[in-house]
Formats: structure tokens, C-alpha cells, sequence
């Protein structure tokens, strides 16, 4: 069937070239933007904790709900890719806990919290601790819109812990070598894993903890500023 | 570990994109992406086709550009460059703190994750006069 020019141009269309500056992720950003807010309307603050599988991020926020919980009004959120056993330990504190499960995905995102949110008294709240899913990488590219960050490392985890992920100490206010209780067990030396956060990020504050025995809970408070 | 999540708001941000141009088809697309993103360009790319099938982006070339590291020192000025490496999530630990007056750097470059240009197919309007 012969086609004539002029409908041949038309439905091919024409090539544009559009430059522009979108951020990808602006959509997470955006959504954090709005928890923040939400928050701050609030009064609440907001702590997130990130750190890898097993290095006491629960056991540490369960320490300081402990100590805190008589003079502040707290909820936890927590993340994990699936089950209620860090909720339920939290709960046994007798705070209201959120559990956020995120099936196949390795981190929160600001949407999760959007949500989570919605299922937590705010009006009743003056602190929220925010615990990631336990992840070195991928928690730091999706900020949940609170106003603090604390990471929870182990010496467990050996020596070269923080100069293999480095991203993660960029932005946080605190860090917390934990179980230092085990350090000579491990042959690990927290002092050199303090001075690689420090170069990492001069401006954070390390902290060595041991939550069996509550060594350095009241420190990392303090350096949260929730006292 | 998270390149489906970013390669999936990638995908959402272009159809937007293609949406307000009124674009039938997105032939390329350029992306700033800073090497302190650990990203794996290679992870990216697939989720990104897996993603874009079905879609006006099916068959859409993706150009990468990788930015490095730098940081700079709020205090007299002085910036340095650090690079991640691409396929290992591992770097040497760069010193954040000014060599010269000892002033903890800003991190400036390498958290970029942009879409900086799109290719795309806009269908000319339709002429109602054929002669």
C-alpha cells in the first residue's frame, strides 16, 4: 500500500535531545523530606540505627530504652527482611515497636517509614530509634528523614571492618564498636578501629560499648544528645 | 545490593519524563553516577532492561558516566579526589581530614546519581492535509 510522505514523517516522529538534571533517587529524598517534617511537627526525635547482621544494633537501642525510657516517650521501628524477633525483644521493654519487613529488599527506604509512621502514636512520642535492616551497604544511599545517625560495629566482625565500608561512616553523628568485651577473644583492637572511623569522619564520635555488661551505653546517649 | 531499587526509580523518573515530553519512545539515556554510590554499573544496566521491558524505554541505550570522589576543605580551600574501585565495594580509606590545617573535609563529588540526558522519540503532530 503506498504511504505518502508526508505520513511517513509523521509517525516516525523526531529525535529530541533533552538535557536535564534529574536526581534518581529524588523520589526517596522527597518522601524523607516529608517524615522529616512530620517529625519535627512532632517534637519527635529521630535516631537511625544501621550496622551489619548481628553486631547489637537491638541490643543496643534495647540498653538505651531501657535507661531512657523513664523520662522520654519512645517507639522503635525496626527493619528487617523478615520476622517480629527484634520487635517482640524490643516490646519486652514496654514501648510500642513498629516492625517493618521488608521481604526481599536489603534496606529501608523513606516510603517504609512513611508508613510506619502512620502506625505509631506520634502524639505521644518525644524519640523514635529507626533500626535499618542490617546491611553495611546498601542503607546509606536512602535517607528515612531522621536527624541523627548512629552505626553499631563489632569486633566480631574483625579488624578491616570500616575501611571495607566506608560508606557507611560518612554521614553518621556516632559510632559504636561493640562487644568490645570479646576484643582480646577476637585479637581485634577497637583503638584501630576507632582511628579508621576517625579518618573516615573526623567529626563522629566513637564510642566502644559492650552491651552485656552496659559498658558505654550512657556515652552513646549522651553523644545523641538525648539526655 | 541495591540496584534494582535505584534502577526501578530510574525507570518511574524517565516514564515521567517521556510523559511530559509526550514521547512514544526513549532511544538513549545519559546517567552521572559518583563512584561513592558503590553502584554495580553492570547490576544496574540488567535491572535496568529487565525493568524497561514492556515499556516506551524497551531497547533504550544507557550511558554511564562515573564520577569520582572529592572532597574539599571548608576551612583554606584545599581538595583532594578518592576513588572507589568498580567492582569491589572496597577502597583504600581516604583521610578526611585537611592535610594542611587539619579541618575535617565536606564531601563534595561522587554521591551524584542524575539523569543528565534523555534521547527521545516525539511524534511530530499529525497533518490533516495529505496533498
Amino acid at each position: 500500500m503506498p504511504v505518502s510522505s508526508d505520513i511517513v514523517t509523521s509517525s516516525e516522529g523526531e529525535v529530541f535531545d533533552v538535557e536535564l538534571e534529574v536526581d534518581i533517587l529524588r523520589e526517596n529524598r522527597r518522601l524523607a523530606d516529608e517524615n522529616k517534617k512530620r517529625l519535627q511537627s512532632h517534637g519527635i526525635h529521630a535516631i537511625d540505627i544501621m550496622g551489619s547482621v548481628g553486631s547489637g544494633k537491638t541490643s543496643l537501642i534495647k540498653a538505651m530504652v531501657a535507661k531512657l525510657k523513664k523520662n522520654r516517650r519512645i517507639a522503635v521501628i525496626e527493619g528487617d527482611v523478615t520476622t517480629t524477633i527484634d520487635s517482640d525483644l524490643i516490646a519486652s521493654e514496654g514501648v510500642p515497636t513498629v516492625q517493618i519487613n521488608t521481604g526481599k529488599e536489603c534496606h529501608l527506604d523513606a516510603n517504609l517509614i512513611r508508613k510506619a509512621l502512620d502506625k505509631t502514636p506520634l502524639d505521644k512520642l518525644d524519640l523514635i530509634f529507626i533500626e535499618n535492616v542490617g546491611n553495611l551497604i546498601c542503607p546509606a544511599e536512602f535517607p528515612l528523614g531522621s536527624d541523627k545517625r548512629l552505626v553499631v560495629i563489632s569486633v566480631t566482625e574483625g579488624p578491616y571492618m570500616v575501611v571495607k565500608h566506608p560508606m557507611m561512616f560518612l554521614d553518621a553523628q556516632t559510632v559504636a564498636i561493640n562487644k568490645v568485651d570479646l576484643a582480646n577473644v577476637m585479637d581485634v583492637d577497637p583503638n584501630k578501629l576507632s582511628a579508621d572511623v576517625s579518618r573516615l569522619n573526623p567529626k563522629a564520635t566513637t564510642i566502644h560499648t559492650s552491651c552485656r555488661n552496659g559498658l558505654g551505653v550512657n556515652e552513646v546517649i549522651r553523644s545523641l544528645q538525648l539526655v | 545490593m541495591h540496584e534494582l531499587s535505584i534502577a526501578s526509580s530510574l525507570v518511574d523518573a524517565l516514564l515521567d519524563i517521556a510523559k511530559k515530553q509526550s514521547s512514544t519512545k526513549v532511544v538513549e539515556v545519559e546517567l552521572k553516577v559518583g563512584e561513592l554510590k558503590v553502584l554495580s554499573l553492570d547490576q544496574l544496566r540488567f535491572s535496568y532492561e529487565l525493568l524497561a521491558k514492556g515499556t516506551l524505554l524497551e531497547g533504550s541505550r544507557l550511558k554511564i558516566e562515573e564520577t569520582p570522589g572529592s572532597s574539599r576543605c571548608p576551612n583554606c580551600g584545599y581538595t583532594q579526589e578518592f576513588h572507589a574501585s568498580d567492582s569491589a565495594f572496597h577502597f583504600a580509606i581516604p583521610k578526611m581530614n585537611c592535610p594542611k590545617c587539619q579541618t575535617p573535609l565536606v564531601v563534595e563529588g561522587g554521591n551524584e546519581c542524575l539523569i543528565t540526558k534523555v534521547r527521545l522519540i516525539i511524534p511530530s503532530p499529525v497533518k490533516s492535509d495529505l496533498n
